[in-house]
């Protein structure tokens, strides 16, 4: 009867998601089973020690400081979509790395990627990697992107104002879905959309890709759009860096095209294009 | 009857006349004699050092050419101590300029600074106006290459050729018979000596009797001004054929 | 992030407490300059707190013949500042029987706002200086903010414009473009904005400099913007 009513009374967005029975059950019950199993800090309100430890931007000083920084991108056209990032991880004013690999290989077919605490990324990410197996295993098909970024998003949801900081998107391709593209982040915020930019350089990334996005890209411009958007942001934001990593998701799994330095990118696009004309090797005025 | 005008820098004669000022064109016009010369490509300026004596330091003693900024000179006929004051005006309103706008100051903008305040000693302030008279050369992108006379009164001219000090009527008149439109610096240069020549008491010349200096352009552009050592003046005196004859005078 | 945001100044508990001033962050001012003009750009909303007071607000000021500026910043400090800074240029003008450069006045104005932030109450206010130099008819832009920064660039942004319009301009902007493709560019700018900023900036003021003076240029505001 349940199953019944639920079938008939789903509200309007979520028709177009294709979420099968057996996911939603899913849904209902594996999360709170996987979650919750950290051993708390020994103080009387862990989540407000962990804020005031952590935010370098209430408190410059404070003991703990998180990866925060960071370019990302996605976007969905006719032949797929498109994955891009950068590589650099700071903590503070430190750059902490320049060679971090942003995109997330959850599975064969799904990309995800990192921006925000890359330590909360990165186990959570692996995390539903763990989840999307088992969803394989369990119902001997592919998970549906849709289901695995709901998977995520509630999971987030349950630690919220806990001090989990993350801004992550989920792409896949599948046949019942088509590409598909997910926003998730540690607010609990889920949404499905053809462009996401997250991290501190996103506007940077967003007025590159939006000013020349069109979801009738060929691939070859498709690629060189993700490319150039993130080295745009890479010019502009302080805590954006390193090297390009660029992917590409289609329905037979997703292709890796390079781990480009940006440096060299850069140079090429302004003495080649005569881009990035604000920059000069002159030094009067 | 004039006494009772004369004490006062601040009072009108019953026939208009500020005496103070006249008397201290007067005093200009005993001084050495300075002149300038703008060409189409430079301006130079010369001048006739009154006092000279074998003791005096050559290269530390320049009397009466000064720099007052990058793209301006001037030329002094009267009491050097008064403009010494005025210079080191002019140079601190050119400093100011600069460092505001991060320009040089225009050469007339420069010239009404210092014009304004010799025209206050002619009105209140001082007991007397500046005994000085200047002749000035500069470059400007507006106008370019420019040449100006001011005097005590506070009045100032822009020239194509002038001259101050003694003799400057008949410098002058020189001066409006030699001068060429279009004239090259270099022709200028020998239109000044020439001049000069004829205005000092002896026909023949040396670099201890007179100063000389230019402002021109560089082949890149760039606006220069130079005082010209010693053996330039004598260089260009030899040219013109006016040098001093020099075995002569060591024996 | 305001060097007055220290609450301990009761000059300042004061004032901040009679009305909530607009985020300066939101009002847009965007340069681009070109082969022979450069193009001055500003959002056309005079917001206070969460209210619209004016959607035809005019944020430039002209210095002289060839010379606009375009202010941002708190509410009043702008516009006094500006005139302030039009009213000496007009005196120099007048004094000088010439105009002063783009150059010139903008090495002023850095000078006044250096000695403004030592002062009492500083003026907080930051600004874009466009112009033709009167003599070479060289374009000129020159990027300043209210802690008396000066640049001179080929395209600037102030705000959160900054953030979305940067990146096109590094992208589209070559140093000898036409005045057509600057306005393209302003163009591609103003639609990224549109589609991004959280609030409506009421569109933009677009005023162009070229040797011949300053004119206002049509700019179609009703554009629809396609989001992705």
């Amino acid at each position: 009867m349940d199953t019944l009513v639920a079938r008939y009374s789903r509200p309007k967005y979520q028709q177009n998601e294709v979420f099968s029975e057996q996911e939603q059950q899913d849904l209902a019950d594996a999360v709170p089973s996987l979650s919750l199993k950290f051993i708390m800090p020994p103080v009387a309100h862990p989540s407000a020690w962990l804020r005031a430890a952590t935010d370098d931007r209430s408190n410059p000083s404070c003991p703990i400081k998180i990866a925060h920084g960071t370019t990302t991108l996605a976007f969905r056209f006719q032949h797929g979509i498109i994955v891009a990032t950068d590589s650099r991880a700071t903590a503070g004013n430190w750059i902490a790395s320049q060679t971090v690999k942003k995109v997330i290989e959850i599975n064969s077919d799904l990309l995800g990627t990192m921006a925000g605490g890359a330590a909360d990324c990165q186990y959570w990410l692996a995390w539903l990697g763990m989840q999307c197996r088992l969803h394989e295993l369990r119902h001997k098909r592919r998970i549906s992107v849709a289901a695995a970024s709901k998977i995520l998003a509630n999971l987030v949801y349950q630690y919220k104002g806990m001090g989990l900081s993350m801004g992550t998107m989920c792409a896949g391709v599948t046949k019942e879905e088509g590409p598909a593209l997910y926003y998730i982040d540690s607010d609990g915020t889920r949404l499905a959309g053809n462009l996401f930019c997250v991290g501190s350089g996103q506007t940077f990334a967003y007025g590159v890709l939006d000013a020349e996005y069109r979801y009738d890209l060929s691939t070859d411009e498709a690629l060189e759009l993700g490319s150039r958007s993130i080295l745009a942001a890479t010019h502009r934001d302080a805590y954006s860096g390193g090297f390009i990593n660029l992917y590409h998701v289609r329905e037979s799994g997703w292709e890796k095209h390079g781990f480009t330095d940006t440096n060299p990118v850069f140079w090429k696009t302004k003495l080649e294009k005569g881009e990035f004309s604000n920059v000069t090797s002159d030094l009067a005025e | 009857m004039s006494r009772r005008y004369d004490s006062r820098t601040t009072i009108f004669s019953p026939d208009g006349r500020l005496y103070q000022v006249e008397y201290a064109l007067e005093a200009i016009s005993h001084a050495g004699t300075a002149i300038g010369i703008l060409a189409k490509d430079g301006i130079v300026l010369a001048a006739e050092r009154k006092v000279t004596s074998k003791l005096l330091e050559q290269d530390t003693s320049a009397e009466k050419l000064y720099i007052l900024n990058d793209n301006m000179i001037c030329a002094v006929a009267g009491m050097t101590a008064d403009a010494n004051i005025l210079i080191n005006y002019a140079r601190q309103a050119a400093q100011r300029y600069l460092l505001t706008y991060n320009e040089d100051i225009p050469c007339e903008q420069l010239v009404r600074r210092l014009c304004d305040l010799k025209q206050g000693y002619t009105q209140h302030g001082g007991l007397r106006p500046f005994g000085v008279s200047f002749i000035y050369a500069g470059w400007d992108p507006q106008r370019q290459f420019q040449l100006y006379l001011s005097n005590p009164s506070g009045n100032y001219g822009g020239w194509k050729a002038t001259s101050s000090g003694a003799n400057h009527a008949s410098a002058q008149s020189l001066l409006k018979q030699d001068y060429k439109e279009d004239c090259t610096l270099k022709e200028a240069c020998g239109m000044a000596v020439k001049v000069l020549s004829k205005t000092m008491d002896s026909t023949k010349l040396s670099s201890e009797k007179i100063e000389f200096a230019t402002v021109g352009q560089t082949k890149d552009g760039k606006i220069y001004h130079k005082l010209w050592s010693a053996e330039e003046i004598n260089q260009l005196l030899k040219e013109h054929d006016l040098a001093k004859d020099e075995t002569a005078e060591e024996k | 992030m305001a060097p007055h945001s220290n609450g301990t100044s009761p000059h300042w508990s004061l004032k901040s407490g009679v009305h909530q001033q607009g985020c300066p962050e939101l009002q847009v001012l965007l340069g681009i300059t070109g082969k022979d003009f450069t193009l001055i750009a500003a959002s056309k909303a005079a917001m206070r707190g969460a209210t619209i007071l004016k959607a035809a607000d005019d944020k430039t000021r002209q210095l002289n013949k060839n010379t606009l500026m375009a202010f941002s910043g708190e509410a009043g400090d702008t516009v006094q500042f500006a005139e302030y800074i039009q009213a000496n240029a007009q005196l120099y003008s007048m004094r000088n029987e010439t105009d002063l450069s783009p150059s010139a006045l903008a090495n002023f104005v850095r000078g006044e706002l250096a000695s403004s932030l030592r002062s009492r109450k500083p003026y907080n206010v930051n600004l874009l200086l466009g112009g033709v130099d009167p003599i070479t008819d060289k374009p000129s832009l020159y990027w300043l903010d209210y802690l008396a920064s000066l640049a001179p660039v080929p395209y600037a942004a102030h705000g959160y414009a900054q953030y979305y319009c940067l990146s096109i301009l590094d992208k589209h902007h070559q140093p000898d473009i036409t005045l057509e493709r600057g306005m393209e560019l302003l163009n591609l700018c103003a639609d990224e904005l549109k589609r991004r900023l959280p609030i409506d900036f009421k569109g933009l003021v677009v005023k162009a400099v070229t040797k011949d003076g300053t004119v206002e240029m049509p700019f179609d505001n009703d554009r629809i913007v396609k989001s992705a």
